[in-house]
């Protein structure tokens, strides 16, 4: 998908890094797409300090690591799977968004050609 | 300077005195302003004789400042700053690099080693100095704003927060 061009191949439909996703997020979709949901409530990220940065869904990996930080202290390798699964979910919070970027592409393409058909 | 006073005390007109005191107060101080004050301006060429005799100079290297500029029959020497005189020559001051008796420049604070050299020969041209300067900046500023209309970032859309609407897996339910 030309990672070394990032958006570039976006620009003939306007579409930028960090934009919102226009269209309806069924369009196109024989099934009901599953919803993100947060495993945790905004009270306790508040109470943890959580900064609202990091207040996504993947919160409570991040708080399951900084209270295994909290408890190991200095011994931090102990903390090493809760690290890891943080990351994870972040990395597939990072591919579901390049996802989203793509599905935007191809179907602001879709309406050009439509339009341009009609 | 000094010469000239010690020889108008030894003369003894009617400001001996005064001269002798100046001569006494210069040694003690090493300054004494009324000494170092330039004549009135020359305007005879008997008077522009006589000052250029008093600076050391000859009648046809003496030249006064303009009289509204107030130095009096001040001489107007060439503005060479001493990092433009020669480093080799046996001066008789090699600190200022200035011979005994040689006039001092009106402006002589700003000719030193450490300060301004108005005669000084750049190594590289001032044209060709601008060009450079212009030509780097210039074209950078060219650069920058013909990329103006190529930016591009990572093929992502924004961060998902869940505060902010209902967002989607790409799984069924």
């Amino acid at each position: 998908m030309g990672q070394m061009m990032g958006s570039y191949g976006a620009r003939n439909v306007d579409l930028y890094m960090d934009d919102e996703p226009t269209f309806n997020p069924q369009t196109g979709f024989s099934f009901n797409r599953k919803e993100r949901e947060m495993k945790i409530s905004e009270a306790e990220l508040m109470s943890a300090k959580i900064p609202p940065v990091y207040r996504d869904y993947c919160a409570h990996y991040l708080m399951d690591y900084q209270v295994c930080r909290y408890k190991n202290m200095p011994m931090l390798y102990r903390c090493a799977h809760e690290k890891h699964n943080y990351m994870n979910c972040e990395q597939q919070d990072y591919v579901l968004r390049m996802k989203e970027f793509e599905r935007e592409r191809r179907l602001r393409v879709r309406e050009q050609r439509l339009v341009g058909a009609a | 300077m000094a010469s000239n006073l010690l020889k108008k005390v030894v003369s003894g007109n009617s400001h001996g005195i005064r001269n002798a005191v100046g001569i006494f107060m210069n040694a003690a101080r090493n300054h004494w302003n009324y000494q170092y004050k330039p004549g009135p301006y020359p305007k005879t060429p008997e008077e522009r004789a006589r000052a250029a005799q008093k600076y050391g100079l000859t009648v046809e290297e003496y030249q006064p400042y303009p009289e509204d500029m107030g130095y009096g029959d001040y001489p107007k020497l060439p503005d060479i700053g001493a990092d433009s005189k020669d480093p080799h020559y046996p001066y008789d001051c090699p600190e200022l690099k200035r011979n005994f008796n040689e006039p001092v420049h009106a402006r002589a604070e700003i000719f030193g080693e450490d300060r301004y050299d108005p005669s000084m020969r750049p190594r590289i041209p001032l044209a060709q100095q601008w060009t450079w300067f212009l030509g780097v900046v210039g074209g950078s500023l060219a650069l920058y704003f013909y990329l103006e209309d190529y930016k591009f970032g990572r093929p992502v859309t924004c961060k998902q927060y869940p505060g902010n609407g209902t967002h989607y897996l790409f799984t069924p339910k």
